[in-house]
């Protein structure tokens, strides 16, 4: 049987075996381990126990956990309404100043908390009735929420582009560089659609019955301006060099933790292990991930199926263009139906080497396959950020929320269009502070 | 039948316990380590393993914990989808899957065990750790996930638990 052939089967093994319904983890590695046994004998299975020990052994992963408990650590805090309260405080008399706050909130607990449904539920428990009550329409509202969650994969720190890192071997810090310019345009665009819809339907831009005083603004200010301070310092220390991604995590996680214990008085032991034990969650399941996935990339380059995969495109002789819609089609459809880091292990292995071979930029590539990741996760079947602001806003159809966030969506694929026309967006930031890749 | 099963529930949240502390010692060394390496301006020896071998560490021993409260990431559509017996038939294929699984990594993580063990591997760094610390956490954590998913094969059989913890409801 031809390695191209092979590959077929285990694609379609895979897809199977995980529709069943089993941790996306186990089934990587059970398909992994069937298909080393029937084409490589009983002798495959002892390097089992080294390559999933040894996929987990390196520091950089460190970062993973590091982030995810500095994200829960302000999810666990008010620190979401105090962010979007600032920003609707400051940009009040700005036309659409209500849409801006919250999708800028958004875009702002996004990088702090580095998760899409934190996020949606941190600004949109919030956010969405205050919408609401000034008389948006409910689809816009809550589409706008879940939009701005996405934001969190891939404005840095951004643990999905970490796992991009890993499973590519790309420089992390780049990565999170590259992603900066691309996630303020994305937000860009959801403010501009929203803004646009509001003006042509008529909603009121301006709120004229609630004014500020300038010491309301600025008593909210120490509340906020620490948590964007961490931000700032970790991209300050990741593109200077200064430290690895996994001490810059480390120092911000507890910093965050301090953080909430100082501003909100969050000290009790029992919501401090609340937040260790879902960071915990999060962090085993991830990693088992990347053991898994190093388990199926090991089965797929030794049966030469990686290898041959690339041949196969290289020798399509067809434009580049062609192989990175295609790419792109492929990514989006396998984001409808798992979550984005599963995507990142299982495909990026493969799809580097083609994309590369292409001539495309693997940093330019990382922003385009995160923004489709981003599309899954506010599309069903599992799109996880519906779900969540259903639960937040149960008067709010799903249906509804899905239309709302329909033409997010588009705005989402008009920035990969705007990212292959100008691949400046995702490189100009990078090549500037970093050097030009290698 | 009952005892066993909560015994094993228990057990499996004290693998929690461990795990969220190992990540909380990594937390606090990576800490350390950064005000060694840039406030004192000196090397560090024992960290950047002692950090990454935690994790690991949480990594199996935390496994067992996040499979008892369904941690572990699926694509839950057809079981959704399904019900009845046809999700109960899912659910027990998915338990007995994942249980055959971690029988498999905890028997090939005690070989690689074993081998550390009696060769007497150590890192190559100057702390010179004993590899059968690190590795120790593979075989013992598979070992409780594969008791995990024998009590939840258990629970769905004699109805103690919904097949992937989806109640009736939203048949």
């Amino acid at each position: 049987m031809s390695a191209l052939a092979i590959g077929g089967i285990v694609g379609i093994v895979t897809l199977a075996l995980l529709a069943t319904g089993i941790p996306v983890a186990f089934g990587l590695a059970l398909v992994s381990i069937g298909f080393l046994l029937y084409f490589e004998g009983t002798s495959s299975l002892s390097i089992l126990a080294e390559t999933f020990f040894g996929s987990l052994n390196d520091f950089t992963l460190v970062s993973i956990p590091m982030f995810i408990l500095m994200g829960a650590a302000v999810a666990s805090s008010p620190a979401g309404k105090d962010l979007y309260a600032a920003l609707d405080r400051w940009l009040h008399r700005v036309p659409g100043g209500l849409i801006i706050s919250n999708l800028g909130a958004c875009a702002v607990f996004a990088a702090l908390s580095g998760s899409s449904p934190a996020t949606c539920a941190a600004i949109g428990k919030m956010g969405i009735p205050e919408m609401r009550q000034r008389g948006y329409p409910a689809g816009l509202a809550t589409g706008a929420i879940a939009a701005g969650g996405t934001l969190g994969i891939l404005i840095p720190p951004s643990i999905t582009m970490i796992v991009y890192g890993v499973a590519t071997e790309t420089s992390i810090g780049r990565l999170f560089i590259a992603g900066l310019v691309p996630g303020l345009m994305l937000t860009a665009l959801f403010m501009a659609w929203s803004l646009y819809i509001a003006w042509r339907k008529g909603y009121s831009l301006l709120d004229r019955a609630t004014t500020y005083t300038l010491r309301d603004r600025l008593v909210i200010l120490p509340k906020v301006l620490p948590f964007l301070a961490i931000i700032a310092g970790i991209l300050y220390v990741l593109y200077g060099g200064l430290a690895t991604p996994s001490e810059a995590a480390g120092v911000g996680a507890l910093f965050c933790i301090l953080l909430v214990a100082v501003i909100y008085r969050i000290r009790d032991l029992h919501t401090i292990s609340q937040i260790l034990r879902d960071s915990m969650r999060e962090s085993v399941m991830i990693l088992m991930i990347i053991g898994a996935s190093a388990l199926f990339s090991y089965m797929l380059s030794s049966l030469f199926v990686t290898q041959s995969v690339a041949g196969w495109i290289a020798g399509l002789d067809v434009n580049r263009w062609v192989v990175m819609a295609m790419i792109n089609v492929f990514l989006l459809v396998a984001g409808f139906f798992l979550p984005p880091v599963a995507v990142i292990l299982m495909t990026a292995p493969i799809l580097l080497p083609i994309v590369e071979q292409a001539g495309f930029d693997p940093y330019w590539f990382a922003v385009v396959f995160t923004i489709n990741m981003e599309i899954g996760l506010i599309t069903p079947p599992v799109g996880l950020n519906l779900y969540v602001i259903n639960g937040i806003s149960p008067d709010v159809s799903l249906p509804t929320i899905l239309k709302g966030a329909l033409p997010f969506m588009l705005c989402m694929v008009l920035g990969i269009v705007l990212l292959c026309l100008i691949p400046g967006i995702a490189t100009w930031l990078p090549t500037l502070l970093m050097g030009p890749a290698l | 039948m009952d005892s066993f099963i909560d015994s094993i529930r228990r057990l499996s949240q004290t693998c929690g316990i461990v795990a969220a502390l190992l990540i909380a010692a990594a937390v606090v060394v990576v800490c350390e380590m950064v005000v060694i390496r840039y406030f004192l301006r000196a090397s560090t020896v024992w960290q950047t393993e002692f950090v990454t071998y935690s994790l690991i560490g949480a990594t199996f021993i935390g496994s067992p914990y996040v499979a008892l409260i369904r941690g572990h990431v699926n694509v839950e559509l057809l079981p959704v989808y399904l019900g009845g017996r046809a999700r109960l038939a899912l659910g027990l294929f998915c338990a007995a899957a994942a249980f055959g699984l971690s029988v498999v990594l905890a028997w090939t993580g005690f070989g690689l065990l074993a081998e550390a063990w009696v060769g007497g591997w150590r890192t190559d760094t100057i702390w010179a750790l004993p590899l059968w610390i690190p590795y120790l956490a593979l075989p013992v954590g598979m070992a409780l996930m594969a008791l995990q998913y024998a009590a939840e094969i258990l629970c769905l059989a004699t109805g103690r638990s919904q097949p992937f913890g989806l109640s009736e409801d939203r048949d």
